[in-house]
């Protein structure tokens, strides 16, 4: 209901915006001045086909033109805040109107034309591809470590398309560049460094952010490096736990130090890293003639937000002299938060911090930060000096050009959404966020907690991640079959796929280790409420019961 | 603001945002920039942080400041889609690609498995599937990677796995050095890839070019012969189609030939020139492109989609999953309900990543094949009349006699300079005139341009001008482009 009164508002403004706005104007008054101000206007066989004297753009140019595209782009946006953004969002709809591949492809027509299709028909398509989608922004997605489309993100993130800017020197990206400093800077201090210094980047992705991690680490271990490559060095060993996230291994493969060279720590029955077992495997590397150089803590697991005990690890890795990154891609939005930030106690101890803002707090995808406590290492290990684009004869400070310290060159400016969402919230609105989905994810365990056929895989989680077994009636006092595991394993797929199905809501499950699938539960939106916690929790019965 | 901290349906009222930000879009011409107005309004970084209210602050601010704000990032960013920006390889940006782009974002979809993605991983499938065909790859697999440095990566990753395809477990440490070759007009990303992936930058050899900027096929076979001696394993050779500021071609033939002799892996850098392919007139530049291993192509440079949208492609169907794959249990559950194959991010070496083939999809829709050609031929066909307008103008010098792509690089040399003897201190004259024209252009706004040297051809600061598809270049843009470098540069030195 409050969609609908929501969509009203936005039309007609868009309607005003119609009426009084620049879409009225002419494309010939715009371009009118040029026309005479270079009189050897010669037109182009090329693209000019309908007017000799004046500028038209052909049907298949990339210039927008009022006359072609306003109505379309109008109606394009109108959809989509309707449908992807508004409609998307009301409880009353579903997560998501599942097809399998097969019937998919047949309900949508994906193959690419030779020739152009209208206007109406894109129209079509876009609808049938919003129909089909799965609503990321729906309360009851709870599926990832992502959701919600917040409005102010969105809007940065659409103003940062429009601009198209790349983000890798001062002479193109002027404004971004200094708003990516200001707001790492602000991370920085909120994670502890001392007064905001070090350094950063914006990344795509947190896999990315840990692969940095990683390469900032063996830089800083071996400079030589980046020059002479793995080949004539001792084996690299780093660690992190068995819960830590795939990406670890993913960049410890990619970086050319193999993934048997990340040694994994136990975790304890809470899920957090074993600090004696960490040091056990430290000792074991050296006596295998390894060269022990990184451990990656993890501030809020991906499957149970577990939270790693950084100060003892902190205290490790400076006995062994060692870099400590710290994972926090999920849980470093407790950060922001003076009831939660205790998780995280230690992070300051850090040589380097992942970040995400698009997890918990609900920044557009993609929105990952990679942060230091150092100054120039970034930038000693990954430029190359480019001459055709990091000129040092600017005629400005060109230590603004910060673009050579990524591995990437062109970037996006992922850094306005999430700039625009703490300006739009300020850094209270952002940790009453925090503070709400925390209470939510509590009462949620709380009511799970009371009811029969719920069982815990952590009796307290520590994030937002509440993970439980759903056990159907039939499979209830039975826990002692010998068969029991393994019938429970097989519960939450079907359930997965009964939800999925109706639409209903989407919520991940999971093995691990030893443990049957289980359900994970993981919250971000701070638009729900109790209310729909006792909605998540009794979809559960209505759609398990039966198994 | 009393549901401050909120999201979700609860945003209706405060998402007048969105439709007051497309207002502000038009009424401040973003996506349509006159060509009265400047490229951009530049001020040094201090006196910008001073205009800019940056600082995050503990209250939200009000709407109508938000607004603001909105208004002053506009102001003082760079207008990257005006028709006068030919400062990069990417520019305007086409208005199908923007909807798709609006679009994704709107849904927020992260595309790595079908579940949470099911439209987009068939979308990015039905784009892989139509530019693998016409890139010569009918069987083979492909992904959309944040940027043409990753992709490049992508390629040496590839070749990694496939000359030691226990590196992924066991890591470099006690192999022989890898080798890998790139032109020295290569992107620097090569070495930068080399860095990251453990077989460093000074196993990157720099290939000889041609006079035009073209890799030597005679020079890379010395090389290559030259590393085995050395007791090294060369595993790698990235070609490149339209070098980044020559715009040179490599002969890939002649490059595939070589390649096959030595059994390396064909990498072809077409994050630039790769945009050729689409048109029957120009695809010529890329022959023997079939023959690749793997390709980087970038749709966000000359086709003007949105950024990011860069492709990576690959013939061998399966590789890149052996190669990169995690297996995480908590994400590619093997016990889902359907056809798990189209759960595809395992492949790629992001865990999330955003969906940039629906923006290119979108385009090809709205334009279709044809329409990509027509855009292509118009930006070459004004990239020739700017090259022959130049010929012809005292004071203009081009660096080569012939391109190959859209790029035109050339001196200007200031009347006071002209007919003198071009000794040393006469180049030491030269260097300094592009970098001040720069200088005086984004001061005044009425242009950006690149400039740069090649050092290793002996080359001084040269202009290097490009045009891409958008947008679409008029030969009054093109005049433009001289004049306003002749007019900021008439009094100089």
């Amino acid at each position: 209901m409050p969609a609908s009164s929501g969509i009203i508002t936005l039309t007609q403004s868009l309607e005003n915006l119609n009426g009084k706005h620049g879409i009225s104007g002419s494309y010939e008054d715009m371009t009118a001045g040029v026309n005479v101000a270079v009189p050897s206007l010669s037109p182009s066989p090329g693209y000019v086909t309908e007017k000799k004297s004046t500028r038209s753009v052909a049907w298949f140019a990339s210039l927008p033109d009022r006359q072609r595209h306003s109505q379309f782009l109008k109606e394009a946006v109108d959809l989509m805040l309707d449908k992807a953004v508004f409609d998307a969002a009301s409880r009353t709809n579903r997560v998501v109107e599942w097809r399998s591949p097969e019937e998919l492809k047949k309900l949508i027509d994906l193959d690419l034309p030779a020739d152009r299709v209208s206007h109406d028909r894109l129209l079509q398509l876009l609808k049938d591809i919003i129909q089909y989608s799965v609503k990321t922004g729906h309360p009851y997605f709870v599926n990832q470590l992502f959701s919600s489309v917040d409005p102010y993100g969105l809007v940065g993130q659409w103003l940062g398309d429009a601009l198209n800017p790349s983000v890798y020197t001062y002479e193109v990206s002027p404004v971004f560049t200094l708003m990516e400093e200001t707001v790492l800077c602000e991370m920085r201090r909120i994670v502890g460094f001392p007064e905001g210094r070090g350094d950063g980047i914006f990344c795509p992705g947190g896999s990315i952010a840990n692969g940095y991690a990683i390469s900032c680490a063996r830089y800083n271990f071996v400079p030589d490096v980046k020059k002479r490559g793995l080949h004539g060095l001792p084996r690299l060993v780093l660690f992190t736990s068995e819960d830590a996230h795939y990406s670890i291994k993913k960049m410890a493969s990619l970086l050319g130090l193999g993934s048997d060279n990340v040694y994994l720590i136990h975790c304890n029955s809470k899920g957090k890293m074993d600090v004696q077992h960490l040091e056990q495997e430290i000792q074991r590397a050296l006596e295998e003639g390894a060269a022990p150089f990184m451990v990656s803590a993890t501030a809020g697991t991906t499957v149970l937000g577990a939270f790693d005990p950084i100060p003892k690890i902190a205290d490790i890795c400076s006995k062994y002299k060692m870099w400590l990154h710290v994972d926090a891609a999920w849980g470093g939005g407790a950060l922001v938060s003076k009831k939660h930030k205790h998780l995280l106690e230690g992070i300051e101890k850090a040589d380097s911090v992942t970040w995400n803002p698009h997890k918990l707090l609900t920044a557009p995808q993609q929105c990952s930060t990679f942060l230091l406590r150092h100054e120039g290492v970034l930038s000693a290990c990954h430029s190359a000096s480019a001459q055709y684009l990091f000129q040092k004869d600017k005629f400005y400070d060109t230590q603004y050009d910060t673009g050579d310290k990524h591995i990437q060159c062109g970037r996006r400016a992922d850094v306005l959404k999430f700039w625009f969402m703490w300006k739009a919230k300020g850094t209270v609105g952002l940790e009453e966020h925090i503070d709400t989905v925390f209470d939510n994810a509590a009462y949620f365990t709380k009511q799970i907690k009371k009811r029969e056929g719920f069982r815990m895989v952590l009796q307290e989680p520590e994030c937002t991640n509440v993970c439980f077994w759903y056990i159907p009636p039939s499979l209830r006092g039975h826990e002692d079959q010998s068969d029991f595991s393994e019938r429970l394993h097989k519960v939450a797929p079907r359930i997965k796929e009964r939800m999925i199905k109706e639409g209903s809501m989407m919520v991940t499950y999971q093995p691990l280790r030893d443990q049957p699938n289980f359900f994970r539960l993981v919250l971000q939106n701070s638009g729900l409420d109790w209310a729909d916690m006792d909605y998540f929790v009794q979809e559960f019965e209505r759609l398990g019961s039966d198994l | 603001m009393a549901d401050q901290g909120r999201n979700g349906e609860k945003c209706g009222p405060r998402a007048i945002i969105l439709a007051r930000l497309l207002r502000l879009l038009c009424e401040e011409g973003i996506l349509e920039p006159s060509r009265k107005s400047p490229v951009v309004r530049f001020q040094h970084p201090d006196k910008l942080q001073e205009i800019l209210s940056l600082e995050p602050e503990a209250q939200g601010v009000h709407m109508n400041e938000i607004l603001h704000l909105c208004h002053d990032i506009v102001k003082y960013s760079v207008q990257t889609c005006h028709p006068h920006f030919k400062n990069q390889l990417y520019g305007g940006i086409d208005p199908y690609g923007l909807a798709g782009a609006w679009l994704a974002e709107a849904l927020n979809t992260n595309i790595h498995t079908y579940e949470v993605a099911p439209v987009f991983v068939l979308v990015e499938c039905a784009v892989l599937r139509h530019v693998l065909n016409i890139a010569g790859f009918p069987n083979g697999d492909g992904i959309f990677a944040p940027g043409g440095s990753m992709s490049n990566m992508y390629g040496m990753v590839l070749a990694r796995y496939k000359a030691v395809p226990d590196s992924k477990m066991k890591g470099l440490s006690g192999l022989p050095p890898l080798v890998a070759f790139t032109s020295e007009d290569g992107h620097y990303s090569v070495k930068k890839a080399a860095h990251w992936l453990g077989i460093g930058t000074e196993n990157v050899v720099a290939v000889k070019t041609d006079s035009h900027g073209r890799m030597m096929p005679s020079r890379l076979t010395c090389c290559i012969q030259q590393a085995i001696a050395e007791g090294k394993k060369p595993f790698f050779v990235s070609a490149t189609a339209g070098t980044t500021v020559l715009g040179a071609f490599d002969p890939l033939e002649q490059i595939a030939d070589i390649c096959h002799q030595y059994g390396l892996w064909l990498h072809v850098d077409a994050c630039w020139g790769g945009t050729l392919m689409l048109s029957k007139k120009h695809c010529h530049c890329l022959k023997g492109l079939e023959r690749a291993d793997s390709v980087a192509w970038n749709p966000h440079k000359m086709l003007g989609a949105p950024l990011q949208c860069a492709l990576f492609l690959t013939k061998e169907k399966g590789l890149m999953h052996h190669c990169n794959s995690a297996s995480a249990s908590y994400l590619f559950q093997q016990d889902k309900f359907y056809d798990v194959s189209f759960d595809t991010g395992d492949k790629s070496v992001q865990c999330g990543r955003k969906v940039d083939a629906f923006k290119l999809w979108l385009m090809w829709k709205a334009h279709g094949s044809n329409g990509f050609e027509s855009l292509i031929n118009n930006a070459m066909d004004a990239s020739r009349y700017f090259k022959e307008a130049i010929q012809v103008q005292p004071g203009f010098r081009l660096v080569l006699d012939e391109f190959e792509c859209t790029n035109v690089c050339f001196w200007f040399i200031p009347p006071s300079l002209r007919g003198q003897e071009e000794n040393d201190e006469w180049w030491n004259k030269i260097h300094t005139v592009a970098p001040k024209i720069k200088e005086r252009l984004i001061l005044s706004g009425t242009l950006m341009i690149g400039y740069q040297p090649l050092p290793h051809k002996g080359l001084r600061n040269f202009f290097r001008f490009v045009t891409s598809c958008h947008p679409p270049p008029t030969y009054a843009d093109m005049d433009h482009v001289w004049q306003e470098i002749e007019r900021l540069g008439a009094d100089l030195w």
